[in-house]
C-alpha cells in the first residue's frame, strides 16, 4: 500500500469536437490537501466529473487506493470514497437538514423505504463529528449559503468519505466563514481525508493547499509543491502571461471646474443618508463598504433603478432629476449590474443583440423599422473592440465564458456613450486573466474622460483601479480617501471593519 | 404547531376561508350542515379529490399533468363500450380496463417527460388532445345513456358502506367512493413519507440534478409519478360514470385546470418540491363547496369559476407577498436621524 489515494493517469475527453482534457494526470495522497487550479474553461469541472464518474473519460485510467476504476456510474466512485461537493452544493432546499444529510447512504443502502428516526439520527451524529450544530428540522433553502456548505460536508462524511472534492467551495461567502471551512478541512485532513480543492482564488490557494496541479487549456501545466510557488508564479504559470499591476493614476489635466457628477445629501430612507460626493472626468472612484452597506443602493439611485428619498444630483453642474433608468441613460449615466446573469443579460439571446439593445432606436429608419445592415456592422465593431471571443455575433450570449459575457455587457452599455459608467462589481465570478482584461478597459475608458465609479468587494481591486475611494458603512460614507496610494490593503480593511462595529455600539 | 407557523401555509388560510364560507352558506341556508349534505358532497367529490392526488404528486416532481382528465374520460368511454360490447357486466373488469389504460397512458407521457426531457406542460397538453382525439375516432362519439348502462356500474354508483335512516323511514348513506379515496390517501401518504420512491419524488422536485447526482433514479421515479396519476385517473373515469351514470366522451376534457386550481390553492408549489396531500384535500373542499353550494345561498354556479378565481389570485398573491416580507425583513434597517 502506498500512500497515494486517487491516480488519474492521461485523462482525455473530447466534447463535441472541442477537446476539455488531454492527457491530465492528477495524484492525490491520503489525507493530502491538494488544490486543482486553472481559469475558467480550463477543464477543471470536467477533470473532477471524470473522477466523480459523471463522465466517462475518452481515454486515460483513474485508479483509487490501486485498483482501477471501471465503467461510469457515480455509485462506483461513491463507493470508492469519492464525494464531490460541487459549487451549487446540489442540495435539496425543499428538504429539512436531516434529511439532506442522510439521503446518499439511504440510497447506498438501497434500502425501499425510510425510517425517520435514523434519517434524523445519521444526520446528528455527522454534524456532531464536525462539530456543528444546526436544527436538523430545519428546511435547507432557509439557511446562509456557509451553512448549507457545511450540510453538503456532513453529507460526504456519512458516506465514508476518503477524498473530498470542493468545487469552488468559497465562491459565495464571506471571508469569515472561509476561515470556518478552512478550520473544517483541516479538521477532516487530521482525520486522514482528502481534499481536492478547486478554486481560482489564488489567496485561498496559497493559504489551504499542500500541492498544487495547474491546468491551462485542457493541458496539465505542472504540479508542485506549495513552497515552490508565489502568487505571481503561479498566475504567470496558470495564465501563460505575466500581469502587471500598475496603480491606476488619474490624469488631473482632465479635471474641470464643475464636476461631472455631484452628489448632493442624496438620502433613501431605510438604506442610505447624506450621501455627498463629486466625480471628476477621467477618474475611476472607488466605492467599497461590506454587503448591505448601502453602496449598492445609493448607485442604483442615481442610475434610477431605485429613486432616491431627497438630496440632488447635479450633471456639469446642472441639477438633474433621474427617477428612471431612461433618465439616466439621457443624462450619460450607464450601470453594469451586480449581477450580469439576471440583471445585464438577455441569456438566450446573440450576443449581437445583446449589445445594440440598450441603443436600438439609433437604428431606425424611417416607418420605425431597423435598419440591419448598421446594427450588424455595430454589433460587430464592438465585439471586434472589446475582443469577445466569438466567430460570430449571432452566437447566444450563454455560449461565452463568464469573462467574455461581462463583456458583453460593457459593450452594451459603452455603445450608449455614457460619461458617468458605473460599474457594480466588475469582476464577480471572472478568472484572473480575464479579470485583468476587463481592468485594462476600464482605465482606458478614464483615460478618454469618462467618469467611473467602481463597487467591489476585493480591497484590492479597489486600490489597484481606483485613484479614490469611499468607504461605506451603515448606509453612510464613513470615509474618504483622496489618493488610494496612500492606504494599504490592510489599512482600507480596517476602516470598513472596524466603521462597522462602531456604527453597531451607536 | 404554533399558531405562527401555520400562518406561513397557505393551506391555513384556504381552511379558514372554506369555514368562513360553510358558516355563511349554513347561515343563510341550514340544509348546508346537515350530514345528508356532507355526504353527498363527499361522494360527488370523492372523483375529483383522487384526480387531485395524482396532479399534486406531479406537481411535487417539478412537472404538471394537464392530461389526466382526458385519461378518466378514455379509461371510462373505453371501458364501458368494452363492458357493453363484451357483455362481461362486472365492475371490478370497468376497473382493470380502465386503470390499464391510465397506467399505459401514463407511461406515455412519462416516455416523453423522462426520455425525451420536454416540458411536462407542452407534453401532456399534447398527449390529451392525442389521447381524445384518438377515441373520438377509433372507439366513437356517441354517448352511454342510463338506459344501456351495465347493471354493475350503476349498482357501484349506489352502493354505500354505512347507511343512515331519514326521520321519514327512507336512509341515505355514505358511498363507497369515500373509501376509495381514503384508500387513495393512505397509500399516497405512506409513498410519499415512508419510500424512497416517494422522498425521490419530493427530491427531484426540489432539484433534478441534485437527486440525480445523489443517485436516485430519476427516470424511474418520473415513470412512477406519471403512471400513478393515470391510474388515479382511471380509478376516476370508472367513478365518474357510476356517479352520474351516463358516460359522454366529451366530459370532464377542459376540466383539469379547476384541479390544478385546487391543488395550488392548498399550498402546494407550482415550481415543484413542496406540498401536502392535506393542503389539496382543504384545496379540493374548496372548490367543491363553491361548485356545489352557490346555489344554496341563491347565487348562479357561474359565480364558482369567479370565486375560484378570486381565492387563487389571493392566495398566490399572500404566498408571494410573505415571501417578499421575509426578505426586506432581512436587510439593514438604517436608523432615522434623531
Amino acid at each position: 500500500m502506498s500512500d497515494v489515494f486517487l491516480e488519474a493517469k492521461n485523462i482525455s475527453k473530447t466534447f463535441v469536437g472541442v477537446k476539455a482534457l488531454d492527457n491530465v494526470d492528477l495524484t492525490i495522497g491520503k489525507g493530502e490537501i491538494h488544490c486543482l487550479i486553472g481559469e475558467n474553461g480550463s477543464g477543471k469541472s470536467t477533470l473532477i466529473k471524470i473522477i466523480g464518474g459523471v463522465y466517462r473519460a475518452d481515454s486515460g485510467t483513474i485508479s483509487i487506493d490501486g485498483t482501477e476504476l471501471h465503467g461510469t456510474q457515480a455509485i462506483q466512485s461513491i463507493r470508492a470514497g469519492v464525494q464531490i461537493i460541487y459549487q451549487d452544493l446540489s442540495l435539496f432546499p425543499n428538504l429539512t437538514v436531516a434529511e439532506n444529510i442522510s439521503v446518499n447512504q439511504m440510497l447506498e443502502s438501497n434500502q425501499q423505504t425510510v425510517n425517520w428516526k435514523s434519517v434524523r439520527e445519521t444526520a446528528r451524529r455527522a454534524l456532531a463529528e464536525i462539530g456543528e450544530d444546526i436544527d436538523i428540522d430545519e428546511r435547507v433553502e432557509n439557511l446562509s449559503v456557509a451553512k448549507k456548505q457545511i450540510i453538503a460536508i456532513s453529507r460526504a462524511l456519512t458516506q465514508n468519505a476518503k477524498l473530498i472534492i470542493m468545487d469552488e467551495a468559497t465562491s459565495a461567502i464571506t471571508s469569515e466563514e472561509v476561515k470556518h471551512l478552512f478550520s473544517i478541512i483541516m479538521q477532516l485532513k487530521e482525520r486522514g481525508i482528502a481534499i481536492l480543492f478547486v478554486s481560482h482564488k489564488l489567496s485561498e490557494v496559497f493559504e489551504i493547499a499542500e500541492n498544487i496541479t495547474i491546468i491551462r487549456d485542457g493541458k496539465l501545466v505542472g504540479v508542485y509543491p506549495k513552497e515552490d510557488l508565489n502568487e505571481e508564479k503561479l498566475t504567470y504559470i496558470m495564465t501563460g502571461r505575466t500581469l502587471k499591476f500598475e496603480p491606476y493614476r488619474y490624469d488631473e489635466s482632465l479635471q474641470a471646474e464643475t464636476p461631472l457628477l455631484e452628489v448632493k445629501n442624496l438620502s433613501k430612507k431605510g438604506q442610505y443618508r447624506n450621501i455627498n460626493f463629486k466625480l471628476q472626468r477621467g477618474e475611476i472612484l472607488g466605492v467599497i463598504g461590506l454587503i448591505g452597506s448601502g453602496r449598492t443602493e445609493v448607485v442604483q439611485s442615481i442610475f434610477g433603478l431605485d429613486a432616491s428619498d431627497s438630496g440632488s444630483v447635479y450633471i456639469d453642474g446642472t441639477e438633474v432629476e433621474i427617477k428612471n433608468p431612461r433618465d439616466g441613460m439621457r443624462y450619460g449615466i450607464a450601470m453594469l449590474p451586480e449581477d450580469r446573469l439576471t440583471q445585464g443579460l438577455f441569456e438566450a439571446q446573440s450576443i449581437g443583440d445583446n449589445i445594440v439593445i440598450t441603443v436600438l432606436k439609433k437604428f431606425l429608419k424611417k416607418a420605425h423599422l431597423l435598419d440591419i445592415r448598421n446594427k450588424r456592422q455595430a454589433e460587430a465593431d464592438w465585439v471586434e473592440k472589446l475582443a469577445i471571443k466569438t466567430p460570430t455575433p449571432d452566437n447566444p450570449v450563454n455560449s461565452l465564458s463568464g469573462g467574455n459575457q461581462q463583456r458583453v455587457v460593457l459593450a452594451k452599455w459603452l455603445a450608449t456613450d455614457p460619461k458617468v459608467f458605473i460599474l457594480d462589481g466588475p469582476t464577480i465570478g471572472i478568472d484572473i486573466g480575464s479579470k485583468h482584461t476587463i481592468h485594462e478597459i476600464i482605465r482606458d475608458l478614464a483615460r478618454q474622460g469618462m467618469g467611473i465609479i467602481m463597487i467591489s468587494d476585493e480591497a484590492q481591486e479597489i486600490l489597484d483601479n481606483c485613484n479614490r475611494v469611499l468607504v461605506m458603512a451603515n448606509g453612510q460614507v464613513v470615509r474618504e480617501i483622496e489618493d488610494s496610494t496612500t492606504i494599504s490593503r490592510d489599512e482600507l480593511l480596517d476602516v470598513i471593519a472596524q466603521r462597522q462595529v462602531a456604527g453597531a455600539e451607536a | 404547531m404554533k399558531i405562527k407557523q401555520l400562518m406561513r401555509h397557505s393551506e391555513t388560510y384556504v381552511l379558514l376561508i372554506v369555514i368562513l364560507f360553510s358558516a355563511f352558506v349554513t347561515s343563510v341556508n341550514p340544509a348546508f350542515l346537515t350530514l345528508e349534505n356532507l355526504f353527498d358532497l363527499l361522494r360527488s367529490s370523492s372523483g375529483t379529490a383522487i384526480l387531485a392526488v395524482g396532479i399534486f404528486m406531479v406537481l411535487l416532481s417539478g412537472g404538471v399533468d394537464v392530461s389526466s382528465t382526458t385519461i378518466a374520460i378514455v379509461g371510462q368511454y373505453i371501458s364501458v363500450n368494452v363492458l357493453i360490447s363484451t357483455g362481461i357486466d362486472n365492475i371490478f373488469f370497468a376497473f382493470a380496463i380502465s386503470i390499464a389504460l391510465g397506467l399505459s397512458l401514463g407511461a406515455i407521457n412519462a416516455v416523453f417527460v423522462s426520455l425525451f426531457k420536454l416540458p411536462t406542460l407542452i407534453v401532456t397538453l399534447g398527449t390529451s388532445s392525442l389521447y381524445h382525439g384518438a377515441m373520438l375516432e377509433f372507439v366513437g362519439t356517441r354517448a352511454v345513456n342510463v338506459g344501456g348502462l351495465p347493471q354493475s356500474i350503476k349498482d357501484f354508483g349506489s352502493l354505500n358502506v354505512l347507511e343512515v335512516a331519514r326521520p321519514d323511514g327512507s336512509t341515505f348513506g355514505l358511498s363507497v367512493f369515500f373509501v376509495i379515496l381514503v384508500a387513495v390517501l393512505l397509500l399516497s401518504w405512506f409513498i410519499l413519507k415512508y419510500t424512497m420512491i416517494g422522498r425521490g419524488i419530493y427530491a427531484i422536485g426540489g432539484n433534478l440534478e441534485a437527486a440525480k447526482r445523489a443517485g436516485f433514479n430519476t427516470r424511474r421515479i418520473q415513470f412512477f409519478v406519471y403512471m400513478y396519476s393515470g391510474l388515479l385517473a382511471g380509478i376516476m373515469g370508472v367513478m365518474h360514470l357510476s356517479l352520474i351514470r351516463y358516460s359522454n366522451p366529451n366530459y370532464l376534457v377542459g376540466t383539469e385546470l379547476g384541479v390544478i386550481a385546487a391543488v395550488v390553492l392548498g399550498g402546494a408549489r407550482i415550481s415543484g418540491g413542496s406540498g401536502t396531500l392535506t393542503g389539496t384535500m382543504i384545496g379540493v373542499a374548496l372548490i367543491t363547496i363553491l361548485e356545489k353550494n352557490l346555489i344554496m345561498i341563491g347565487l348562479s354556479s357561474y359565480w364558482q369559476q369567479f370565486f375560484v378565481g378570486l381565492v387563487l389570485v389571493m392566495g398566490v398573491s399572500i404566498t408571494y407577498l410573505q415571501a417578499k416580507l421575509q426578505k426586506s425583513g432581512r436587510q439593514i434597517i438604517v436608523k432615522e436621524e434623531e
